[in-house]
């Protein structure tokens, strides 16, 4: 259907145009009484235009207000339903199959089948949110390129309906100055002008606009989500995220899986609060309230041999790691996230003894990583076995439970004088509990009285307290997920707190004003402003009189 | 006197004038009706009095956080009496600022009470300085929470000024269905606001009283380090007679009250933690309580209170009202955003290593800012105002208690504070 869209003014109108472009005539209901829709200053919107096909369908689905008001409130209701179970990433080694009925009965088990039990992970709520950012993009595109153009070519004289159909609106007569129409409008302009007003006459025509930046408040907050929502999406990416969980015992360099890094925990510590810091309440009751986790870690590169067990590291970084203050070096981030004591023989300073009571070394013996020879003038000591945590099983055979230094227990071939020529066999268990419970001295009866492998005192041996347990991340949409929430926060401020306001006002006849004003919030506050300014150019009028159906006395 | 005791004596001394420039609001609105005065003239005058009041106990309170915060070491917002003392605050911050706009003072009449009602709802947690345990300790965490807080404050102007739209223009005369459910809605905002009233009485009440009984419960957990099943007994103390024990429970000792030495019911055994069995009691007794309370107000005045109340609402213009939620609400939106969201996440990142991770109190946090979202966005559409988005700006501040305290009640999590 054809479609007269020629204004009176002349001016030619897109379709689905509610206000001529050009001098703001209502173009839809001439003749009504209501003040009028200003939404985008009745410009029509890029979705009206054209005969739909498929991608226009779309395109206008999306470019919704009204749809996208559902799907922020969709979100909202799964969301809250989300919260009602505790999701399932709250657990380490649970199955949520299983949990979710033995604790919550039938309605755990319909939560967990519906796939409530991991809502936020679920590939409806992400397409809920993919929706929701197709229709922050095409909303915004829909409107800001048309508002753009209708607010950078304002007529200044409007069309008497447009003015008077404005929420605030003031029609009289000229003061009784004796000022012609236009000189009356020469008077207001620095008025205007002192209100911060850009202002634009046009004989007795006026246009007076201030903050117009606010307009585009709400296009750059969804700027600024999108970026948010795309560098979440980011992190499914290979590469871009990381999120491991790693024991560090104190003293041994530990690889990070994935990286060339090697972190070592130097020390751990936790303090709790003494007796004296704790509120009298807490006293005395034998509370143990922590003050402080700290790891001192130094961080490594791995420089060759990365993939033995004797790689070559490189000191990049230092830091104490607390909770709050997570290691930071270059993408990788390190935070304090449980600890646990373990003590363990880290290493030992062993000497040989022989027959004549003669000491030989010390040499150090480490239990996480042991050499496999060791010479020791005159001696040679070839390992040829090492059981972390030594045990026999049922048939006497022995083996090591766990690659924990828990029982150290070193199988030696050792060579020297008075020695058998292919060397005698060792065995050497550090903990002194081992030594009796295995019996180390019978097991060594052969060689026992000619040598003996030990550490002189405690002194000699270099035992680990705790283990401190770091969350290794790697995040590197982090920095787009904060300038996006940054772009967000300005471009709500500006839409938010400053107001797009304009003031037209036109004089027919010579006498008669009629002025219109629209805000884009804050109604009170140009209705007052509004008044000021008439009261200072000789009209007293009361700011609640200028609200449009407020009787005028 | 230490420095503690003198923060907690500013407290008291803001909350009484709070409560008497609660009075003196009441005073300059109701009293606009008594014979041989201007109207306007008394209201001027006793509302200018009423505006004093609460800027002097705004400065008491200040006065209370500062050195609370000089005694602790520590910014006061680590715990539930510390924040909710600190939204109180908010609130009248907030208040004043929508006052120096708007001018209107009845609006003191609805912000000022749910300031008081806030402190005395603060009363009932624990109020010693507590030692920050080492998660606690970040900047982050003070801006996050105070933004947070302020954002809310200003959804809480939001809320009084969109009830008292609500009963500005809800018609008590009329017999439509319309009418009839948003008396009720009334009815019901009103109740709920007098169910926490209750709640502070009876908890202070029997605090006072030194009531207390004591349940235990045996359950069956993993030993952390072996991981095998062993049988735990877990305590419980309660500081309300028990009308219900928890389930599976055994009454260790119990102080009667009223004739009755043994709890009446069991709470149901899909209610399994031995502390869900109190909650749902002291929620049983929040709502008796607000009933009684409620149904004694109503004998008092002879009407709903909604009508009650509505008899002193003339000559405010409604339009104002309905504004003045609408901009109470767009600014606290952007400092909610920044405060609950933003630094949030910041606080987050930084404490745990993942800025966003699904804790019901992060979750609850973003329902909230999507309900505003959609009522900022519902704004601009035609039919909104008024009466429907006045319905909104209730809701969104119920759902703003809800993440506040419900979710501690109800659902726990990394944010949960000493419950009671």
């Amino acid at each position: 259907m054809l479609h007269n869209t020629k204004c009176e003014c002349g001016h030619q109108n897109p379709v689905g145009t509610v206000l001529c472009e050009s001098c703001g005539k209502p173009l839809d209901d001439e003749f009504g009484t209501a003040p009028l829709e200003m939404r985008y200053d009745g410009i029509a919107r890029r979705s009206q235009r054209e005969n739909p096909v498929l991608i226009d369908r779309v395109w206008r689905f999306f470019s919704s207000v009204k749809v996208a008001i559902i799907l922020i409130f969709i979100v909202l209701c799964v969301s809250i339903v989300g919260t009602i179970y505790p999701q399932e990433n709250t657990f380490l080694n649970v199955d949520p199959a299983v949990y979710y009925e033995t604790t919550y009965g039938l309605a755990g088990q319909i939560y967990h089948a519906l796939g409530l039990s991991d809502t936020y992970n679920s590939w409806w709520y992400k397409l809920l949110l993919i929706m929701i950012g197709a229709s922050l993009i095409i909303c915004s595109l829909d409107r800001v390129l048309p508002l753009y153009r209708a607010l950078n070519k304002q007529q200044i004289r409007k069309h008497l309906s447009f003015l008077v159909r404005q929420r605030v609106v003031y029609q009289g007569q000229l003061p009784a100055s004796g000022l012609s129409a236009s000189a009356f409008i020469n008077e207001l302009v620095p008025i205007l002008k002192k209100r911060r007003y850009r202002v634009h006459t046009d004989g007795t025509a006026l246009l007076a606009e201030k903050h117009r930046f606010s307009r585009w408040g709400p296009y750059i907050n969804h700027i600024g989500l999108i970026i948010f929502l795309l560098a979440v999406l980011m992190r499914g990416l290979p590469g871009w995220y990381m999120d491991q969980y790693s024991g560090f015992l104190e003293g041994v360099p530990v690889k990070i899986e994935n990286t060339p890094y090697y972190l070592e925990n130097e020390q751990f510590t936790v303090e709790y609060y003494t007796e004296e810091e704790l509120p009298s309440e807490f006293r005395g009751q034998g509370r143990a309230v922590p003050k402080l986790f700290e790891t001192k870690a130094i961080l490594y590169e791995c420089t060759a041999n990365c993939s033995t067990n004797q790689p070559e590291l490189k000191q990049v970084h230092r830091q104490n790691i607390e909770v709050n203050k997570p290691l930071k070096y270059k993408d990788l981030l390190a935070y304090q996230f449980d600890y646990r004591e373990t003590i363990q023989i880290r290493s030992v300073n062993v000497s040989i003894t022989d027959e004549n009571n003669q000491n030989f070394g010390p040499f150090e013996l480490s239990t996480i990583s042991p050499k496999e020879t060791y010479v020791v003038d005159p001696y040679v000591l070839t390992l040829k076995d090492y059981y972390p945590e030594f045990a026999l099983n049922d048939k006497g055979m022995p083996y090591t439970k766990s690659r924990a230094p828990l029982a150290p227990a070193f199988i030696f071939l050792v060579q020297g004088p008075n020695l058998a020529e292919e060397g005698e066999v060792f065995i050497y268990f550090p903990r002194d509990v081992d030594k009796q419970r295995f019996s180390q001295d019978k097991l060594n009866a052969g060689v026992s009285d000619m040598i003996d492998i030990g550490a002189a005192s405690m002194n000699d041996v270099d035992i680990s307290q705790f283990t401190s347990f770091l969350n290794i991340r790697m995040d590197r949409a982090l920095p787009y997920i904060f300038t996006g929430g940054v772009i967000f926060m300005i471009g709500v401020i500006m839409g938010i707190y400053w107001q797009h306001r304009r003031i037209w006002i036109r004089i027919d006849d010579d006498r008669e004003i009629t002025i219109g004003a629209h805000t884009s919030k804050n109604w009170f506050g140009i209705r007052k402003e509004l008044s000021d300014v008439l009261g200072k150019a000789g009209i007293t009028v009361e700011p609640k009189q200028l609200e449009n159906g407020v009787k005028q006395s | 006197m230490n420095l503690e005791q003198w923060s907690g004596n500013a407290l008291l001394v803001a909350f009484i004038l709070y409560n008497i420039s609660f009075i003196v609001y009441m005073i300059a609105i109701a009293g606009k009706k008594w014979s041989n005065r201007d109207p306007i003239m008394h209201q001027q005058r006793w509302s200018r009095v009423a505006f004093i009041l609460t800027v002097i106990g705004l400065v008491a309170q200040i006065t209370y956080f500062i050195t609370r915060w000089f005694a602790a070491g520590h910014v006061p917002t680590s715990n539930m009496f510390e924040f909710m003392t600190f939204l109180s605050m908010a609130i009248v911050a907030a208040f004043i600022v929508l006052f120096a706009i708007y001018r209107i003072s009845a609006l003191g009449l609805f912000a000022m009470p749910v300031s008081v009602v806030l402190i005395s709802y603060a009363s009932v947690f624990p109020k010693e300085v507590q030692p920050l345990i080492p998660a606690l300790k970040s900047y982050w965490l003070y801006v996050h929470v105070a933004t947070a807080a302020l954002g809310e404050a200003f959804f809480a102007i939001g809320f009084a000024a969109g009830l008292m739209y609500l009963l500005r223009t809800v018609d008590y005369s009329s017999k439509t269905k319309e009418s009839r459910n948003s008396r009720l809605g009334i009815e019901f905002t009103l109740y709920a606001i007098v169910v926490v009233i209750g709640f502070v009485l009876i908890t202070n009440g029997f605090k006072s009283a030194e009531y207390s009984a004591q349940f235990t419960q045996e359950v069956q957990q993993k030993d952390e380090k072996s991981g095998e099943l062993i049988t735990v007994t877990k305590t419980t103390n309660y500081t309300l007679p028990p009308f219900i024990q928890p389930s599976n429970s055994n009454m260790e000792r119990m102080d009667p009250f009223l004739g009755m030495d043994q709890p009446l019911l069991s709470a149901p055994s899909w209610m399994k933690g031995i502390d869900s069995g109190r909650k749902l009691n002291t929620i049983i007794w929040s709502l008796l309580s607000g009933l009684i309370l409620y149904w004694l107000l109503r004998l008092i005045i002879r009407k709903p209170l909604g009508a009650g109340i509505q008899r002193y609402m003339g000559g405010i213009d409604a339009e104002d009202l309905d504004e003045i939620s609408y901009r109470a609400i767009a600014i606290g939106y952007p400092i909610f955003a920044l405060g609950a969201l933003i630094f949030a996440m910041i606080w987050a990142h930084e404490a745990w290593g993942r800025f966003w991770g699904w804790d019901p109190k992060e979750t609850w946090a973003l329902i909230t800012f999507l309900f505003y979202t959609v009522y900022l966005h519902l704004r601009l559409s035609r039919g909104w105002q008024g009466l429907k988005s006045s319905w909104l700006s209730v809701i969104g501040f119920l759902v703003v208690m809800f993440t506040l305290i419900g979710v501690n009640l109800i659902i726990a999590g990394l944010h949960s504070y000493a419950g009671v």
